[in-house]
C-alpha cells in the first residue's frame, strides 16, 4: 500500500514522567500541613481548555497543563519564580515566558518548554553545519538560538602540524570546511549572549563523511537527545551490517554513519605525535569510502529508529536507540517483507515505541 | 525557472544519498519503497464558514489546510451575442480549451470560464509574489482548469455562475517541497465541497434551498444513487492530484522529501485525473481494479540538486595526506572548484537535461493502470467526508 492516510488523532495532554516526580514531592509538602494546591493556583485568566483529572490526586490541577508566553500562572506570593517564568517588578504574579508545562518543585514554580532551541554548554558534543565561511572563522549552526563560532585557530592542520595560522590557512579556509560541511566539534567557550566557540582539537572531531544526519528537535516535551554518558559510540549492526558509529549531537543533531577503522588503530605502538599525524590525513576528506548495501540498509533502519522514537515523544539516548534497533529488526523478521524491509513510519513506530515503553 | 527551496547538505552526505539511491531497489532513507508515500493524517470540513475544507498533515509536522468559499456572480455578458464574455483569464492559453470540450459536448449549453476560480496559494515565510509560490500556484490551477470540465461545474444559468475561491495556506515551514501535500489537501477540499440546492429554473435570478443537508456535492460520490440526478457532467470526474516524482538513475521515486529532491537527476510534477466511466467495461475486461487516469499537465522541477557544490577527491584536496599537506596547498590552491571525472564517493551535481527514456518512464509509471495514483485516489476517497 503506497499511501496511509489516518484520522487525526485527538491530542492528548502532555504528562512526562519527572512531573511525578514533582508531584510526588508537593503532595507531601502538602500532607505535611501545607496549604490545598488547589486552592493556590487560581488560574483564573483563562478558560479551562480540556478536561482535568482534578479528582485523582490534590495536585495534578496544572500537571500535564499548557500555558503560552505572557500566561499568568499564579499571583500567589508564596511561589519562586523558575525558568521559563518572570515576574513584574512590584507585583507578586508569575508569568510564563514559554509555552510549555507547569513543573513544581517544592515551591518553586518553573515552565518545561515544549519546544526549546539548544543551549550551548561548555564542554558539550555537538553536530553542526558550516553556514556561513568569514576571513578567520566559521559560523556553524547547531541549532541554537545564534550561530556557534569555530575560529581557524581551534582547529587541526592537516597532518597535525602545529604551528601560527597563517594568511595563507586563510585563504584556502574552504579547504577545510565549506558551506554545507557538517562536523562534529565541542563547545569551548561561550559567550555572554549565548553564543557558543567549538573546537575541533580532537581525533574525535572533524568533518563527518560515510552517512546520514538526521536532526532531532532539542529538549522538552519528553522527546529528543538527552545529555548521557556516551555520546558517540560504535555499534554492531543486523543482517551482516558491519559496524555502524552513532554521533548523538547534545542539540539534537545525530550522525549515522559506517564505522571506518582510523589507520591508526593497526599500529597502535606509534607514539602520540604520529598517531595525530596518521588519523588527520582524513580529517577533511569529503569523499565517501566504498559503503555496503547492507551497511546502507542498516543506517536507514537506525534512522527510521531515531524517527520513530522522537515521533512518539521518547528520548533519544544510547540505550533507547540500541534497543530500539533491536527491536526493529526482531520487528522486520516478522514482517512480510522480511529482514529487508525496513520501514519504521507511521503504525510501525508505534509498535516500536509501544515495545520500548513496554506498554 | 527556480521552484524549489536550496537545502544546505554536505558533499558527502549527498554522494552517499545519492548512492542509496541509486541501488535497485533504492535504500530510502526513511526506509520507505519508492511507490510508497508519507504516512498523512486528514480531515476534511474543518472550516464551517467555507463551502469544503480540509487539512493534511504529515508525521513530521508539516501540515496544509485548504478552504473552499463559493459566492454567486453575474456571468458577463456581451450584448446581442449568444456566447458569454469574459475577459479575466487566468492563464492564458484557456480559451482554446474551452471551445474544444464545448465542440465535443454540442449539446451541452454550459460552459466555464478559467477566471471563475481564484487560487491563492500562501507558504509561510515566501512572499506572494515570490516565484517560488506563484509556480506553485501555476501548477495546482492549470491541473483543476487545463480540461475545461471543471469550471462547467460551476454554472448555474446563462445569467449566473458560482465564483469560486480556493484558498491553500501551509500552516507549518515548508520542510519539503510541498506541492503534493497542496495537491492532495486541495483534492480532498474539493471532494467535501457542496453548494447549495439550486431551486429557480431556467435563467431566472438564482434561489436556493435553504437546507445545507440536500446541498449536493460538487463533485458527486459515485456510491450515492442521486449521483446522475445533479447537474454534474456525466463523466463524473474527480478533481485531479499533483504529484511530485523524481528519478535518481533508474529509479522512479514518489513523494520524495527534501534531502531525496536534493539528490535528484530529473523531478517532474504530474498532474492526474482519475476518471470512473468506464472503469465498469474495463474491469471486467482486465480482473484487475483500475480506472481511466488522464494525464493533465507536467512540469518539470528545477532540482536543487543543480546548484550543489561538488565534492574534493582525495587526489585533488589540499587538506589531505599527511606530511605533503603543506605541499599540495602550494600546488592547487583552487582545488576545490576544479573540474574533476566522476570518482566513486564524490559529489557531482547532474549535469545536462533529462533523459528522454527516464522522463518516458516516469509519466508510465504515473499512468499505470491500478498502480500508484489509483491507490492513492482510493485512499483520498476513503477519507470521512463529515
Amino acid at each position: 500500500m503506497p499511501i496511509t492516510i489516518l484520522t487525526p488523532k485527538p491530542s492528548r495532554p502532555i504528562n512526562d514522567r519527572e512531573e511525578d516526580v514533582s508531584d510526588a514531592f508537593s503532595i507531601s509538602d502538602s500532607e505535611s500541613g501545607g496549604v490545598d494546591l488547589d486552592g493556590d493556583l487560581p488560574m483564573t485568566s483563562r478558560p479551562h481548555k480540556r478536561v482535568r483529572i482534578t479528582n485523582t490526586t490534590s495536585s495534578s490541577a496544572s500537571g500535564g497543563d499548557i500555558v503560552t508566553p505572557g500566561e499568568l500562572i499564579t499571583d500567589d506570593p508564596q511561589w519562586m519564580r523558575g525558568h521559563g517564568t518572570y515576574v513584574t517588578p512590584g507585583t507578586p504574579s508569575i508569568i510564563s515566558s514559554v509555552a510549555g508545562t507547569i513543573s513544581r518543585t517544592n515551591k518553586l514554580l518553573s515552565v518545561r518548554p515544549l519546544r526549546a532551541r539548544y543551549t550551548p554548554e561548555v564542554g558539550d558534543l555537538v553536530v553542526g553545519r558550516i553556514v556561513e565561511v568569514q576571513a578567520k572563522r566559521w559560523r556553524v549552526d547547531v541549532g541554537s538560538t545564534q550561530l556557534a563560532a569555530l575560529p581557524l585557530s581551534a582547529i587541526n592542520l592537516p597532518g597535525g602540524i602545529l604551528r601560527k595560522r597563517t594568511e595563507t590557512d586563510e585563504l584556502q579556509i574552504r579547504t577545510f570546511f565549506a558551506e554545507g560541511d557538517l562536523l562534529v566539534a565541542e563547545v569551548q567557550q561561550l559567550f555572554g549572549d549565548g553564543g557558543a566557540v567549538l573546537h575541533t582539537r580532537s581525533l574525535k572531531y572533524g568533518k563527518l563523511r560515510n552517512g546520514v544526519f538526521v536532526a532531532v528537535s532539542g529538549m522538552g516535551g519528553g522527546g529528543g537527545v538527552v545529555r548521557s554518558r556516551r555520546q558517540v559510540w560504535t555499534m554492531d549492526a543486523a543482517n551482516g551490517g558491519g559496524q555502524i558509529d552513532v554521533v548523538l549531537g547534545v542539540n539534537g543533531y545525530v550522525w549515522i554513519s559506517k564505522h571506518v577503522e582510523t589507520p591508526e588503530a593497526e599500529n597502535k605502538a606509534a607514539g602520540i605525535t604520529n598517531m595525530e599525524e596518521s588519523v588527520s590525513t582524513t580529517m577533511y576528506s569529503s569523499q565517501n569510502d566504498r559503503i555496503e548495501v547492507e551497511t546502507m540498509r542498516e543506517i536507514a533502519r537506525l534512522r527510521g529508529v531515531i524517527t520513530a522514537l522522537v515521533e512518539n515523544g521518547l528520548r533519544v539516548d544510547e540505550d533507547m536507540l540500541v534497543r530500539g534497533y533491536h527491536e526493529a529488526v526482531e520487528m522486520a523478521m516478522v514482517s512480510a517483507e522480511g529482514a529487508d524491509d525496513i520501514y519504521l513510519g507511521g503504525e510501525r513506530g508505534e509498535q516500536l515505541a509501544a515495545a520500548l515503553t513496554g506498554q | 525557472m527556480a521552484s524549489s527551496q536550496h537545502v544546505l547538505l554536505s558533499p558527502a552526505e549527498l554522494a552517499y544519498l545519492h548512492a542509496s539511491l541509486s541501488l535497485t531497489p533504492p535504500i530510502r532513507p526513511d526506509g520507505r519503497t519508492p511507490t510508497q508515500f508519507r504516512p498523512l493524517a486528514a480531515e476534511t470540513g474543518i472550516l464551517p464558514g467555507a463551502n469544503g475544507s480540509a487539512r493534511i498533515c504529515f508525521a513530521d509536522g508539516t501540515e496544509a489546510i485548504v478552504g473552499v468559499k463559493a459566492e454567486v456572480e453575474r456571468t458577463a455578458q456581451r450584448a446581442g451575442e449568444e456566447t458569454i464574455f469574459t475577459e479575466g483569464n487566468l492563464l492564458g492559453d484557456e480559451d482554446e480549451d474551452v471551445e474544444d470540450g464545448e465542440a465535443k459536448e454540442g449539446e451541452d449549453k454550459r460552459r466555464g470560464y478559467s477566471s471563475w476560480v481564484e487560487m491563492t496559494v500562501e507558504i509561510p515565510g515566501l512572499r506572494d509574489d515570490d516565484s517560488g509560490t506563484a509556480f506553485l500556484a501555476a501548477m495546482l490551477s492549470e491541473a483543476l482548469l487545463a480540461d475545461g470540465e471543471f469550471v462547467k461545474r460551476l454554472w448555474i444559468n446563462r445569467r449566473f455562475h458560482w465564483k469560486l475561491y480556493i484558498d491553500i495556506i501551509l500552516i507549518s515551514p515548508p520542510l519539503s517541497y510541498p506541492l503534493p501535500l497542496l495537491s492532495l489537501t486541495t483534492h480532498l477540499a474539493l471532494l467535501s465541497t457542496r453548494l447549495p440546492r439550486l431551486k429557480s429554473e431556467g435563467d431566472e435570478d438564482p434561489f436556493f434551498d435553504d437546507d445545507w443537508a440536500a446541498a449536493p456535492y460538487l463533485f458527486p460520490r459515485t456510491i450515492t444513487a442521486g449521483a446522475k440526478s445533479t447537474a454534474a457532467d456525466p463523466t463524473a470526474s474527480r478533481p485531479p492530484i499533483t504529484l511530485l516524482v523524481m528519478a535518481v538513475g533508474n529509479n522512479i521515486i514518489f513523494d520524495p522529501s527534501k534531502e531525496e529532491l536534493a539528490v535528484a537527476d530529473v523531478a517532474l510534477a504530474v498532474s492526474v485525473t482519475g476518471t470512473t466511466s468506464h472503469a465498469e467495461d474495463t474491469v471486467q475486461a482486465e480482473g484487475k481494479v483500475g480506472r481511466d487516469l488522464r494525464l493533465l499537465s507536467i512540469r518539470t522541477i528545477d532540482p536543487p540538486s543543480r546548484l550543489t557544490p561538488p565534492g574534493v577527491a582525495n587526489a585533488a584536496n589540499a587538506a589531505y595526506g599527511t606530511a605533503n599537506g603543506a605541499a599540495a596547498q602550494q600546488k592547487m590552491p583552487e582545488a576545490r572548484t576544479a573540474e574533476t571525472e566522476v570518482v566513486e564517493g564524490v559529489w557531482r551535481a547532474p549535469r545536462g537535461g533529462a533523459k528522454r527514456i527516464v522522463l518516458g518512464a516516469l509519466v508510465q509509471k504515473v499512468l499505470e493502470r491500478g498502480g500508484v495514483v489509483d491507490e492513492v485516489l482510493d485512499a483520498l476517497e476513503g477519507v470521512d467526508l463529515g
